[in-house]
Order: C-alpha cells, then structure tokens, then sequence
C-alpha cells in the first residue's frame, strides 16, 4: 500500500497528463460520434430499411475487437491512421455509434403518436416536427445513449495506447512491459484506478446534463 | 343552408395492403358556420374521413374543397393551418409551456409576438382560465378538462374558419364532458365555426350537432339531416338501430307538451254536491276526479270511496304530484306520469290553472305522430313502461 501512495505522489504530474490525454480522446471521440450517430438516426429512423442498416452496421463495428481495429487505424493513411492521438479518437467515434444511433432512433420513434400527429394536424413541416417536438421529447432517450457510449470509451480508449495514443493506457502498457519491477504494479493499479475515477466522473456530469437540458415539462 | 364551406366529392381512401376502401365514394356538403356530426359504428370510417379534410391521411381518389377553393392537392401544411385541428388523446406538447402550445400555429404563421402574446390571454379567458395563472404552466401541470380546453383553444388560435374534432370529449369522465359539450356550444353560438365533429356516441351527436351524418361501412351516408329529422324520420332500419334503444325517448325530448293535444280528465269542485260528483265519476272511463280549488288550480285526486265520506273534499283522497306545463317536453311529462301514482301528468297554464292531462295515451298519440316506424318502436317500449307502473302501483298501493 506505502508503495502506491509513494507512487502515486511522486507520479502525479504524469497522472495529470494521462487523464488530460484520456479526457481529450473521449471528449473528441464522444463529439464525433454524437454528431455522427445522432444524424445516422434522424436520417433512418422513419424507414425501417434505413434504420437496419445504420443499426446493423453500428452493431458490426462494435464486434470487433478493439485491438484489431487499432491495428487496422495504424495502416490507414494519414489524417486518420497512423500513430498517436487522431486513430484513437477515430476508432472511438467508430465504436460509440451504436448506443447513440439506437438510442436516437428508439427515442425518435417513441415519441407519443398522437403529440406528431397533432404536430402534422397544425400544419408544421417535416423538419419543424423533427427538431421543435420529436428531438426534444427524444433528448433525454439519446443523450442516455451518449452517456453509454461515453463510458463505453472511457474503457476502449486504455487500448488506443497501442497506437501511441494518449491517456491511462500508457501507464498500463509500461506496466506490462516491466511486470516484476518494483513499481509496476502501484502503476498498474493508478492507471486502472484512474480509469475508473474518471467513468464515474463523466457519468455523474451526463446525469447533470440529462437533468439540465431536458425541457422542464417532460422532467422526471 | 348557408354556401358550403368544405365540400367533398366523392372522396374514396383505400389502406395500403387493403382491398377494401376504408372510406368509399363519400360526396358530402358542409354549410358554413354549423357543428357537422360525423357518427357511426366504430371503423365505420369516421376518423379517415376526417382526417382526409386536412389531408393527414391522403385520398386514393376524389377531391376536397375548402371555401370553394379546391385543396386537394395544394400544400398540405399550409392547407392544415386553415383547419383547427382537435383529437381524442389532445396531443398537446408536454415540453411546451400552455403559451407556447397555444401559440403553435400563429408562430407558423409568423405573427409576431405581442400579437400572440395578447391572443393567448384572450382564449385563456373564453374558456375561463386565469391567463396570469396558467399562461407559464406545462401540460401535465393541468386537468384533463383544463388540458381538453387547451386543444380546444390551441385549434382555434389562429382564427381558422374551420374546425375538424375526433372525439374531443372522450377521453374524460361524464360530468366533465357534459360541462365541456355545453361550453364548447355557448363558445360556438359567438365564433359560429364550421365545424367536423366525429364521435361514435349517439346522444353526443343529437346534443352537438346542427346536422348529423349517420355513416354505415366504408363511411356510406346512410342518413345527413338535422337531429329531428333522423330521430323522428330514421331513413332506415340501420338508423333506426343505430340511434338505437332509447330512439323513442330521445324523441320525447323533441317534443312539447303544447303541440300535443291534451285528454280532458273529469274535474270536481269542492262546492258540488256529492251524488253530482258519484255520477260524474260512474260515467268516466277514469276512476279518479281531480279537484280544482277555486281559481282552477288541481288541489287532490278523488276516489269513488272518498265521496262516500262526509269530510271536506280538500281533506279527502291523495294530493296532486306531476305538475307540468305547455313548455314541457313530452320525456318531462313521462317522467313525472312515472312518478305519480295514476300514470297522468297535470297540465297547468302560466297561472297554474288546469288545462288538461295527459296519460299513457297521449304519450303514444304522440309518438306515433313523431313518425311511422318510429311510433311502432316507441309503443313497445311505453307498452313495457306502462306494465312497470302498473307494478309500481300495487306495491306502493
Ligand atoms: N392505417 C390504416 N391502415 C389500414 N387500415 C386502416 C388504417 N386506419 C384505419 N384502417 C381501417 O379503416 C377502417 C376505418 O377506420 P377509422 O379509424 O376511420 O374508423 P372510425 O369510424 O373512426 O372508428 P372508431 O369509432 O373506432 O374510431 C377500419 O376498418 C380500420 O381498420
Ligand atoms: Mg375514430
């Protein structure tokens, strides 16, 4: 235990930085793949044929495995591929879809029937009924989707160290690499915890966010 | 009848994966400013054809007009902010303040808003809700009948000419429905509204209504008349069974005592003399005299046993219940020939002198009068009534 705490003060610049670096491929890959997974299910979520296939294809990408797919970033030309931080955060938003994608188009299609159709009745257009009534009765439903996803990350991006990205993974890999060593283990065991720390971290800010961007008339 | 405001023509919708139209053929006029009723069977095609008005669900074939302008196939949205727009289940928008919900079409229509702001608070007021009070709440902050009134004003806001309404009413409990019917129609009696009312409630039809159509199957027209006239004159033994059990006394309400004529029941006076008043009474059909006081006005019912008494005529025989009037419906007087023990009402005029009676006789003249099939339906009925009090009689006798 004297060696944890040893470690852990006498690293905690080090921490600083790999949480800085955790946070910036979640936060990025979380924004990336809202934006993309929240359009892929306002764009299906009416036509059942759409909806399979942003739902299947955002399925498929989740079943493979995360080492693989940092490996396949690391052949992919630059802007994307490559070494560092920019795979990381791409491979992330990849694997985020799902629960956002599901998550919008079950919201989407939950909204009451009779609130869309009084919507239509009063003569609102396609895109009106869409941002003014069925997202924000949805938001709650999706932004739940992003929290998921969003821990979802946390977890992945320990990974993206494979690939030089930033982050507690780095600890983690070092740790592996020196397994037997003194301080291996204290660093294994603050990288893990660190992990940990900051998904309770971000869950507890998206149940805030939850609570504070949905409309005060549909507030639980 | 005034111009037509929405005129169909032979409007036909079939379901995709159908065979059968939902709606067939309907050719429908309605005049401007009356509540049209739309009621039949459940998915008799009430709704669809509704709902073909504002073009929420397209027509296979046929075509709509609204104030003579043919909209068939102009810009629904733009089409639907001419219509007010109520359903069953409301809809309001529970991520909207009252304000905002209200406001809905007036913002499509880009009005600005003070003017918004100033029509909100007046159609709070029309429905008697304090705008200061409820202008800032949401939806589930209310009622159901202040959420119904809500829908009610939210259609209306814009100042569309016309109003479609599926079953506005139903969703709420009988006494609360009954206030909003009678609200909603002292609210038409000043905007007279061109009004599509849909509901499958008979009663609801008969008290709404200027006009009902009674649909069969695929929404065939089966009768389109004023309430009396489908009452009275059912066009057919599918209206008649669709206006249904109590056809007969819905028909009663149409009718007053003072248009029927009335039986003369045998009168008494207190000054006569008492062999005058037996022989009176041998010589009726009726085993009772009425007695009037001085000025006229019934006091008591008279036996043959009574006027074997010495006693005062006005301390003797049974006091007279079911006073009623000119004005009084014929369902008023069967109603109080119900109650009393002799199955007659008295007919009084303004100064509660005696102008007559009527019994089960004039019940059924009535009624036959009220029309053919109509009358025979009615006479069961009263025939089943008459036996009930006949019971009544020898329990309470
Ligand atoms: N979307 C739809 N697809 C296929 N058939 C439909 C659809 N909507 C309604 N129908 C059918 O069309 C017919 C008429 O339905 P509609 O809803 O107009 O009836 P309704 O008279 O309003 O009935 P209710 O009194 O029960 O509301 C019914 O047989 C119904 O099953
Ligand atoms: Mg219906």
């Amino acid at each position: 235990m004297a060696a944890f705490w040893n470690y852990l003060s006498s690293n905690f610049d080090t921490l600083a930085e790999h949480a800085w670096g955790h946070f910036y491929v979640v936060a990025l890959g979380l924004t990336l793949s809202s934006i993309i997974g929240i359009s892929l299910g306002m764009l299906s979520y009416r036509n059942p044929t759409a909806r399979a296939a942003s739902l299947n294809t955002s399925a498929i990408i989740l079943t493979i495995p995360s080492l693989a797919l940092f490996a396949i970033m690391l052949t992919l030309p630059p802007p994307i591929g490559g070494l560092g931080a920019r795979p990381v955060i791409a491979g992330l938003a990849l694997y985020g879809l799902l629960p956002i994608v599901r998550n919008t188009i079950v919201g989407l299609n939950e909204v009451d029937q009779a609130i869309v159709e009084s919507a239509l009745g009063m003569g609102m257009g396609r895109r009106e009924r869409l941002f003014r009534i069925e997202a924000p009765l949805a938001w709650p439903v999706i932004v739940t989707g992003i929290r998921v996803s969003g821990l979802l990350m946390v977890a992945i991006a320990t990974i993206g160290s494979i690939v030089n990205g930033p982050g507690f993974g780095q600890m983690l890999l070092s740790a592996l690499a020196r397994i037997g060593s003194a301080t291996a283990t204290p660093q294994a065991l603050v990288g893990t915890l660190g992990v940990i720390v900051f998904g309770i971290c971000l869950d507890g800010l998206f149940r805030l966010l939850v609570h504070y961007t949905t409309p005060r008339g549909i507030r639980g | 009848m005034a111009d037509s405001m929405i005129k169909l023509e032979e409007l036909t919708k079939v379901y995709e994966g159908t065979e059968e139209p939902a709606v067939a053929d309907l050719s429908m006029d309605v005049p401007e400013g009356e509540i049209v009723v739309l009621v039949g069977p459940s998915g008799c095609g009430k709704t669809t054809t509704m709902k073909m008005i504002n073009r929420v669900i397209e027509p296979t074939s046929g075509r709509i007009f609204l104030e003579g302008e043919d909209v068939t196939s102009t810009n629904p949205d733009l089409l639907r902010r001419r219509i007010g727009y109520v359903i069953q289940q409301i809809g309001l928008f529970p991520h909207m303040s009252i304000r905002d919900n209200v406001a809905t079409v007036p913002r499509l229509l880009d009005w600005d808003e003070h003017k918004i702001d100033d029509r909100v608070d007046e159609l709070l007021e029309l429905v008697g809700m304090d705008p200061g009070r409820f202008r800032g709440r949401y939806p589930r902050e209310l009622s159901g009948g202040q959420r119904q009134r809500i829908g009610v004003i939210r259609a209306l806001a814009a100042d569309p000419p016309v109003m479609l309404m599926d079953e506005p009413f139903g969703a709420i409990d009988p006494i609360t429905r009954e206030r909003l019917q009678n609200e909603f129609l002292r609210l038409q009696a000043d905007i007279k509204k061109t009004i599509v009312f849909v509901t499958h409630d008979i009663d609801e039809a008969i008290k709404m209504g200027d006009r009902i159509a009674i649909l069969q199957d695929q929404s065939i027209i089966a009768q389109f008349d004023t309430p009396e006239e489908i009452l009275t004159n059912p066009a057919s033994q599918f209206v008649s069974d669709f206006v249904g059990s109590g056809a007969a006394l819905k028909r009663m309400n149409l009718t007053r005592v003072g248009e029927v004529t009335l039986k003369d029941w045998p009168t008494a006076r207190s000054d006569e003399k008492r062999d005058t008043l037996r022989n009176r009474l041998d010589d009726a059909e009726q085993d009772q005299l009425l007695l009037l006081d001085d000025d006229g006005r019934p006091r008591r019912w008279l036996h043959a046993q009574d006027l074997r008494t010495d006693d005062e005529l006005t301390s003797v025989g049974e006091e007279v219940h079911g006073v009623i009037s000119a004005n009084s419906t014929i369902a008023d007087a069967l109603d109080q020939m119900l109650r009393s023990h002799y199955g007659t009402a008295v007919v009084v005029d303004d100064d509660d002198r005696y102008t007559g009676a009527v019994d089960m006789a004039v019940v059924l003249a009535a009624a036959e009068a009220m029309g053919q099939s109509a009358g025979a339906d009615a006479q069961h009925r009263l025939a089943d009534a008459d036996v009930e009090t006949t019971d009544e009689e020898q329990v309470s006798g």
